[in-house]
């Protein structure tokens, strides 16, 4: 029998190659094509790359929109892998425990106060690190009961919700930005936000693998976690802090993108047979990849027009979702 | 040696544990008894090192919340099953403490096939765990337990919810932790197989620990019927093992 690392190994190559083609196709293809080598070239620096619009569409809209989608991809997904082995609970997604909802608060009070306002992802971000803390510390057990924490987070959710209707309606002019920000925005991508995401994200997913090794022992209960040498309620705070950081981080940059937590751990899972836990980092290269298809998706099906990510993310993740709670149901 | 003086556990602001004193010795087969609510699992999680307690309560001399460097294994009365592991990654996960997590040793990999074997579970190796049955389940505790080589084992109720003749091969399996030297600390509802496989019984009532000694005595002795208000009986089978039969009330 193979050791788990070589395995482990195996797949994280497997999706490094699949994340590489993703990214070929989607340099080359969308509203304006580019010639492939050409902009191969350009991303190399040689000569003969490309020159005028084209060099612009590829190095100022093209590479940074793809870069992003790539980072909120692993962002959601490994943390979305993180969330459901805490809460030992398959059907657990990044926006639990009110990142969401407390992000789309913020994103609609800075639209609310000022339209195409460049504070939005501030806003936002801040937002969903306010409801999550609320979360934790209205349940107050969160050391000893993850099932606590959860429920302070899905009422948390629905109060932070209820305000941002509230607001909208009150101010119905800032419905459509809000409503185009609620299903995920990658056309915003620029190196800008490109340069403080990537700083956060990648931060929370080294933390994420680091930690990855001992979350098996928080699949087990408390007792026994901590007879294995675990601290649990250290362990999930490091765990949930490290993946609301990059939850929050992606609400921030790209608008809400539902689904991509919970598709991306379940088809890992589905094809390696194995325990998410050990693949966070073949987790986030997935995530990565299916968020950069998804997203040459939403720029090609109706080009020139966009069909918002969201959509396509939620088109191939609810029937997904309901795949996963039949298997559930079966499986025991 | 588990020392234990004046100890008590607080809970939500109820005495779990009541300023209870006694001695568990090294290499035995200790087991808690006595009805729900009594404080068994309490006592075993204070023995773990997983909670707060009052008093004093050591391990070799060592109090302790101060030092969990023993290397003490926990089988739960309701485990925690996870989601897509096979029953030798779970087996496994009984390394973490000595291997380290995620890391696998040439020694501990040998280590848990052989004791796959010695549980019964080497056909199963590659089951997912959440598709096994009770008796199997069990087993596969006691297997990642053993593979945790530990020097103080705690199991509660570990033949709760199984069959007579599973409740045995469970019981035979935690026989066999004994006879590597383990010290076995379990609780269980069942008095008469208590007796048969414990070198000593704890029984316990309210937070308290009523009667304490080797098991043959404690059986036989008179406070045992006290405790339990007169209404057991013990017999004595030809094999010279104990058999505790309970009394029905007698309307009047």
């Amino acid at each position: 029998m193979k050791s788990p690392q070589v395995w482990h190994w195996r797949y994280a190559a497997f999706a490094s190659l699949t994340l590489f083609l993703a990214c070929l196709v989607a340099i080359s293809f969308g509203p304006i094509h580019l010639p492939f080598f050409g902009a191969m070239k350009t991303l190399l620096g040689l000569p003969g790359g490309l020159a005028g619009q084209e060099r612009t569409v590829l190095l100022d809209l093209r590479l940074p929109r793809i870069l992003l989608a790539a980072l909120v991809g692993a962002a959601l997904s490994s943390s979305g892998a993180v969330y459901q082995s805490v809460f030992r609970n398959p059907l657990a997604d990044p926006y639990l425990l009110g990142a969401a909802s407390g992000a789309g608060l913020g994103a609609t009070l800075a639209l609310t106060l000022h339209p195409n306002t460049a504070l939005t992802p501030l806003f936002a971000f801040i937002g969903g690190v306010v409801a999550v803390l609320a979360s934790f510390f209205i349940s107050g057990k969160f050391f000893a009961e993850p099932a606590t924490l959860l429920l302070s987070g899905i009422a948390i959710g629905s109060f932070f919700t209820a305000i941002q209707t509230y607001v909208l309606q009150r101010h119905s002019a800032s419905l459509r930005p809000v409503y185009s920000w609620i299903l995920g925005e990658l056309t915003v991508a620029n190196w800008e936000i490109l340069r403080w995401s990537s700083f956060y994200i990648l931060l929370a997913i080294a933390i994420l693998i680091f930690v990855s090794r001992k979350l098996d022992g928080l699949m087990l209960s408390d007792e026994e976690a901590f007879s294995l040498g675990i601290n649990p309620a250290r362990l999930r705070i490091i765990a949930i802090g490290a993946a609301t950081l990059a939850t929050a981080t992606a609400v921030a940059a790209a608008g809400l993108i539902g689904f991509v937590g919970i598709v991306v751990p379940h088809l890992v899972r589905g094809l390696t047979r194995r325990v998410t836990n050990r693949s966070i980092l073949t987790i986030a290269i997935s995530g990565a990849a299916f968020l950069i298809l998804a997203d040459f998706g939403a720029r090609t099906i109706l080009s020139p027009a966009e069909v918002p990510i969201g959509i396509i993310t939620a088109f191939i993740g609810a029937p997904f979702f309901l795949i996963v709670l039949r298997r559930r149901r079966v499986g025991g | 040696m588990i020392v234990a003086e004046n100890l008590t556990v607080i809970k939500d602001g109820r005495k779990i544990l009541q300023e209870i004193t006694f001695t568990i010795a090294d290499g035995r087969w200790t087991c808690l008894v006595g009805p729900n609510g009594a404080g068994k699992t309490s006592l075993l999680k204070a023995i773990l090192g997983n909670s707060r307690y009052d008093g004093s309560l050591s391990i070799d001399g060592v109090e302790r919340h101060k030092d969990q460097s023993i290397n003490v294994a926990y089988v739960p009365q309701i485990p925690s099953i996870p989601q897509g592991m096979s029953v030798w990654e779970y087996a496994n996960l009984g390394r973490a403490k000595i291997d380290g997590w995620g890391r696998q040793s040439a020694a501990g990999t040998q280590l848990v096939e052989e004791i796959l074997e010695q549980t019964n579970l080497s056909s199963l190796r590659d089951q997912h765990i959440s598709r096994l049955s009770g008796g199997e389940l069990q087993r596969a505790l006691i297997a990642r337990a053993l593979a945790q080589e530990p020097e103080l084992i705690l199991l509660d109720e570990p033949t709760s919810a199984l069959d007579l003749h599973h409740q045995i091969a469970v019981l035979d399996n935690i026989e066999l932790l004994k006879s590597r030297g383990v010290t076995i600390v379990s609780t269980m509802h069942d008095i008469t197989l208590a007796a048969m496989y414990a070198d000593d019984l704890v029984i316990m009532q309210d937070g308290q620990i009523l009667l304490t000694g080797a098991s043959g005595a404690v059986i036989h002795s008179p406070e045992l019927k006290r405790a339990f208000e007169n209404r057991i009986n013990v017999f004595t089978l030809d094999s010279g093992r104990p058999v505790v039969v309970a009394e029905k009330n007698q309307r009047t």
